[in-house]
């Protein structure tokens, strides 16, 4: 089996429709703010909790996913930083485990644990805070200022295979930026990921 | 610069972009296949794009041919911005994702997710046409 590797050519054209809601654009505040989602530790806990002074961060992530898996330790490592940024972090997983079993709350529990997560990872019971802010895949971060307000919205960089050929740090440099005040130099990236499951309507 | 799809012309193109560890993209990869082998025939071209981590290609490999894919396929060589906004800039990054030429080679669909067989031919079909 022959595969060719390909540079993407550039298309023009109407685009018919997508997975979900349309995304947050830069400006808007986080919807479903006020949303209860289980966390790993029981709790329950909302989007507005856990804002912190300097900024807050929702990460759209899950167990199953690959891709997650590849940037999971920056994940882990950008989160726990943030809290000394105050900058307030929550993961969200969206994903509906009767479609991935991998992503059951017990799943979660264990991948928090495995991998020192020192921030809410929460389960989106409904798929309805995903649906709200639009998102399409794991990993998709959103990034607010201490206004609320969106001013980054992407993937965590730019080389999910490989850590140390990053050449782009999306996140990280946002999450500074934001730390100091400052408005993150990209606002925006996009980036492979895998489509999220949605829980029926 | 759409060398694949114009090279093409003549014939109704669908480019599709998947990955083996893209659990509905493995899932609809076989209706793909399906339709290409019903429909080849008629003008119709079927353009598999794997995203796979570079590690991942023989595995890639291996999916196709098990899948019975004996045409050339591809595979992503750059950046994930450069190529998913070289292919689509409403495309968000998520898999599967799907493009449709026509003869003409005019992009005339896209969407993100699976797509059953069924949904694959009431697309492809009305852009075969008369031939």
């Amino acid at each position: 089996m022959r595969i060719t590797t390909l540079a993407a050519f550039a298309i023009v054209g109407l685009a018919a429709g997508s997975q979900a809601g349309v995304a947050l654009t830069l400006g808007d505040r986080a919807p479903a703010a006020d949303v209860k989602m289980k966390n790993v530790d029981g709790r329950e806990l909302t989007i507005g909790e856990v804002a912190g002074a300097r900024g807050t961060l929702v990460i759209f992530s899950c167990n199953h996913c690959p891709w997650v898996k590849a940037w999971e330790q920056r994940l882990a490592e950008l989160g726990n930083a943030c809290k000394a940024k105050g900058i307030g972090v929550i993961v969200v997983n969206p994903n509906d485990p009767a479609a991935y079993p991998e992503d059951s709350f017990e799943g979660m529990q264990e991948r928090a644990k495995a991998r020192g997560f020192q921030f809410p990872y929460v389960v989106d019971s409904t798929s309805g805070v995903a649906r709200a802010f639009g998102a399409t895949r794991t990993p998709e971060a959103f990034l607010f200022d201490a206004a609320g307000a969106l001013v980054y919205h992407g993937a965590i960089d730019d080389n999910a295979e490989d850590a140390a050929k990053v050449t782009k740090h999306y996140l990280r440099d946002a999450l500074d930026a934001v730390a100091t005040g400052a408005r993150p130099a990209i606002a925006e990236s996009k980036a492979i990921g895998c489509s999220i499951k949605l829980r029926a309507d | 610069m759409l060398r694949e799809v114009q090279g093409s012309l003549g014939r109704v193109v669908l480019v599709n972009v998947w990955a083996t560890w893209c659990e509905p993209c493995r899932e609809e990869l076989p209706d793909l296949v399906r339709v290409q082998r019903e429909l080849g025939g008629q003008g119709f071209r079927l353009i598999l794009v794997s995203a796979d981590f570079v590690s991942q290609r023989p595995a890639a490999a291996a999916f196709l041919a098990a899948q019975g894919v004996r045409s050339p396929t591809f595979a992503k060589a750059q950046g994930d911005q450069e190529f998913i906004d070289g292919l689509e800039s409403r495309w968000t990054g998520a898999l599967p994702a799907t493009l449709l030429f026509d003869r003409q080679g005019r992009k005339v669909a896209f969407w993100e997710g699976k797509a059953s067989y069924a949904e694959l031919v009431a697309k492809v079909k009305p852009l075969l046409g008369g031939g």
